[in-house]
């Protein structure tokens, strides 16, 4: 089965299901549900899944994560080493990707608040949304308004104006 | 009176004779709408099998049936070994798992995939990415020798042009003997 994620990383708060007590002698005709659903699907499903897990366990193979080195920045390249921009062109698409993907992870634990919560979701869930904002706000400022032919080169001119209009400001202030 | 009966016996002889024969042989019996005597045998109504053989007209199926059987002929002869092949691999060899990359260790480029088949591609069939990044560098090593290359050539035309001490920039210029100053020679011309 595919393997959860890491609970430790994002911890989901207590489920509060209320226990509930009987209050008729007559049973429950749920636990009838349950048990012909456990005999029919559950059980023989589980079976087969066992039986080739099994199976899959005599020769077991590993896949890794892919570790990149960290090169020298865009910022750190001479003028003219188009080598050094080449290395530095493909970390920012990398750094770009898992910049992404932790947007889209943040949105996924706002999604899963809002559905956890229900009508409660304005309250308790109050610190995702603020961190997806933050994060957003973050992906907006770096990549935001680069376009599909964004490069690293474009990005750091980017940067190279914010800072200049944070300059501007900052003297404007004095 | 008498022929009247003669007529009669005639009539009822010849039924009877019909009526002989039609009991006889089961299917020389009047079909169709002519009027028959009650007892008169047809060939075979209401029976339990099928029912009449009847010649239904009908547009061909045959080049239809011909083309679908073809159809499932060729898609099978290599959907089903295919299908066979993914399901033993799915099921006996299956997917890879996650881990940690062990200290010290550098995995193989196709120990980053999960699937066996995209596994044994990456291993058998493509470039390494390695391989690919460092082709892409060495080309553009060469072409960033080759623009280098390029603009000094052209900064060195420019400052020979410029400056005319250089090998290139010659031109051939009449020999200064040859020149004629005669028409120079008195100031009144």
């Amino acid at each position: 089965m595919p393997e959860d994620h890491d609970w430790e990383a994002y911890k989901v708060p207590p489920t509060r299901t209320p226990v509930s007590e009987r209050t008729t002698s007559v049973p429950n005709p749920v636990d009838y549900f349950q048990t012909a659903f456990n005999y029919v699907f559950d059980a023989p499903v589980t079976f087969i899944r066992d039986w080739i897990e099994r199976w899959q366990n005599k020769n077991k193979f590993y896949y890794y994560h892919q570790k990149f080195r960290r090169v020298p920045d865009l910022s750190q390249c001479l003028e003219g080493d188009y080598l050094c921009y080449y290395e530095a062109e493909a970390q920012w698409r990398r750094d770009r990707m898992v910049d992404q993907e932790i947007v889209e992870i943040v949105r996924e634990r706002v999604a899963a608040c809002k559905q956890r919560e229900g009508p409660n979701q304005f309250q308790n869930c109050a610190k995702e949304v603020a961190l997806l904002a933050q994060v957003t706000k973050a992906y907006q400022d770096r990549y935001g308004d680069l376009g599909y032919h964004g490069n690293a080169r474009t990005c750091l001119m980017k940067q190279k104006h914010r800072m200049m209009e944070e300059r501007k400001a900052a003297q404007e202030n004095q | 009176m008498a022929a009247m009966s003669r007529v009669l016996r005639a009539a009822a002889a010849w039924a009877a004779r019909r009526a002989g024969s039609a009991g006889i042989t089961g299917t020389t019996g009047i079909t169709g709408i002519a009027p028959r005597l009650p007892g008169t045998l047809v060939p075979v109504r209401h029976s339990g099998d099928h029912g009449k053989r009847m010649f239904i007209i009908k547009a061909t199926s045959f080049y239809d049936s011909r083309f679908l059987s073809l159809l499932r002929f060729y898609f099978f002869l290599t959907g089903i070994p295919v299908a066979v092949l993914l399901t033993y691999i799915n099921i006996f060899v299956g997917e890879a798992e996650l881990a940690e990359i062990p200290e010290g260790y550098v995995p193989e480029h196709w120990e980053y995939y999960k699937h066996p088949i995209t596994r044994w591609i990456a291993r058998y069939v493509l470039d390494p990415p390695e391989k690919n990044y460092e082709k892409d560098m060495a080309l553009l090593d060469v072409e960033v020798r080759k623009s280098e290359l390029r603009l000094l050539e052209l900064e060195a035309r420019r400052l020979m042009r410029h400056r005319g001490d250089g090998p290139w920039y010659h031109y051939e210029t009449p020999d200064k003997n040859l020149v004629d100053n005669s028409m120079k020679a008195t100031p009144d011309n």
